[in-house]
């Protein structure tokens, strides 16, 4: 089953192109790394299919929803603001520099979308994010500040804060940059066992190394296009287009 | 002991302006703010020459013109004390508008992106997310703000509200001797000294984040 379906997608900022017909798919149970160097369009286009960025023109359909579409003139048509609410909720995104609420404690910021978006009672939000938070290895944090955690602990807790609603994909946007090799490992690790229960998943990712083990396609991106796409293996050791071989060999260096 | 009891007096006048001007500036002021941020330019350009007229001239001027508008525009009277309210509260508002908005442009764009991905609706993300953030970080500017307000209406005496001032004014006339000033002044401290205590409480119960 297709979770995402993105059809020719461009975006421009100020009139210049970042994304120039972008199309990829996603599918169930699936996890799909997003590499390529600074300036890419890589996070612009999980902005866009997570709906904090506009695309210009292009399609994009999530399951059976269409979220987005282009319409003869080549404008993009949003469907109904309605509707979007509902294609959201089966979006997660997990930021680079966590974005954790700091004035809720780590319950809080867990339990507050699902007591308030999809609301599920008060009993039913907190025994879901003790499980999450047990499975994060965070299970005596519940009451702890953002501001006392290490951020390899607040970015597992913003994790549980999107898997609390029970999303369908989960999207990352380079989950490990703001952290130390130390903590980007603990990270890694609960994204791994989330990959091993086929969550599916999207990561734009610098880390070679998980990107290679870990999913199960890799997307080279460069200059606002899909340069190369395969399975890891192809894409490391056996790349067949000159950008993409540059790239890599530039991190096995 | 009849000084005391007259500025005792006075100062209940004091108290209910003080008080009164607070609640009606502080949610009017939030109304400005938004008019303030708003993308439609006729209401961020009305909220701004507003915000310049109130803090560009003189409040006492200010308070004659409530007080002695209304006379000239409707030939009808207004009570000296709402007109001190009224004017109290739209010239507080208008700062009050311009600390909320340095405030709420200070929340990193990140709390916001995370409220919409989450599912919340703005007025969620606004008042559950944004607003008690930007509390904590307006409570100085704010404190600032009250204690100068305290002093302020002082100026009431100018249309003839009777407060602690004008108590004190009338008593050191009558006596002849400014120490009923003074000890005015003392009052005026006193009451300032309960305020900053109050917001330090406040911003040491806000303390519990970073």
């Amino acid at each position: 089953m297709k979770m995402i379906k993105a059809t020719n997608i461009c975006k421009s900022f100020d009139g210049e192109e970042v994304l120039s017909g972008i199309s990829f798919e996603v599918n169930k149970g699936e996890v799909v790394a997003i590499i390529g160097p600074s300036g890419s369009g890589k996070s612009t286009l999980l902005r866009c299919i997570n709906l904090l960025e506009k695309i210009d023109s292009g399609d994009i359909i999530v399951e059976d929803e269409i979220m987005v579409a282009t319409n003869g003139a080549g404008k993009a048509i949003y469907a109904e603001k309605k509707e979007l609410r509902k294609i959201r909720l089966k979006l997660g995104l997990v930021f680079q520099n966590f974005n954790l609420f700091p004035h809720f404690n780590v319950m809080k910021n867990i339990t507050e979308a699902p007591k308030n978006v999809t609301r599920v009672s008060k009993e039913e939000a907190s025994k879901i994010a003790e499980e999450l938070l047990v499975k994060m290895g965070l299970e005596d944090k519940a009451n702890a500040f953002p501001c006392q955690l290490s951020g390899g602990q607040c970015q597992r807790v913003a994790i549980a804060r999107a898997l609390a609603l029970n999303p369908d994909v989960l999207f990352f946007d380079e989950p490990t940059s703001a952290l130390d090799p130390e903590l980007t490992i603990e990270v890694m690790k609960v994204i791994r066992k989330l990959a091993e229960e086929h969550m599916t998943m999207v990561v734009v990712t610098h880390e070679m190394g998980f990107a290679r083990e870990v999913a199960d396609r890799v997307i080279f991106m460069d200059n606002g296009v899909i340069v190369e796409e395969g399975a890891p293996e192809d894409i490391f050791t056996n790349p067949s287009n000159e950008r993409t071989k540059q790239f890599i060999k530039g991190f096995n260096a | 002991m009849r000084l005391i009891d007259l500025l005792s007096r006075g100062m209940i006048v004091t108290i209910q302006l003080f008080v009164l001007t607070l609640i009606l500036a502080i949610p009017l002021g939030l109304i400005i703010s938004f008019g303030r941020r708003s993308k439609s330019r006729i209401i961020n350009g009305i909220a701004g020459i507003y915000i310049s007229i109130m803090r560009g001239t003189p409040l006492m001027l200010q308070l004659v013109v409530v007080y002695f508008g209304p006379y000239y525009i409707f030939g009808g009277k207004i009570d000296r004390f709402a007109a001190a309210v009224i004017a109290f509260a739209l010239n507080y508002a208008a700062y009050f508008a311009e600390i909320y908005r340095g405030g709420i442009e200070s929340i990193p764009k990140g709390q916001y992106e995370a409220g919409e991905v989450l599912g919340f609706t703005k007025i969620q993300v606004f008042f559950k997310i944004v607003l008690p953030q930007v509390v904590k970080r307006i409570l100085p500017a704010i404190s600032n703000e009250v204690i100068t307000l305290v002093k302020d209406t002082a100026l009431v005496t100018t249309i003839g509200v009777a407060e602690m001032f004008r108590a004190a004014q009338s008593e050191a006339s009558r006596v002849a001797s400014i120490e009923p000033l003074f000890v005015a002044g003392v009052f005026y401290y006193i009451m300032n000294l309960i305020v900053a205590q109050l917001f330090a409480l406040a911003e040491k119960k806000l303390n519990y984040y970073r």
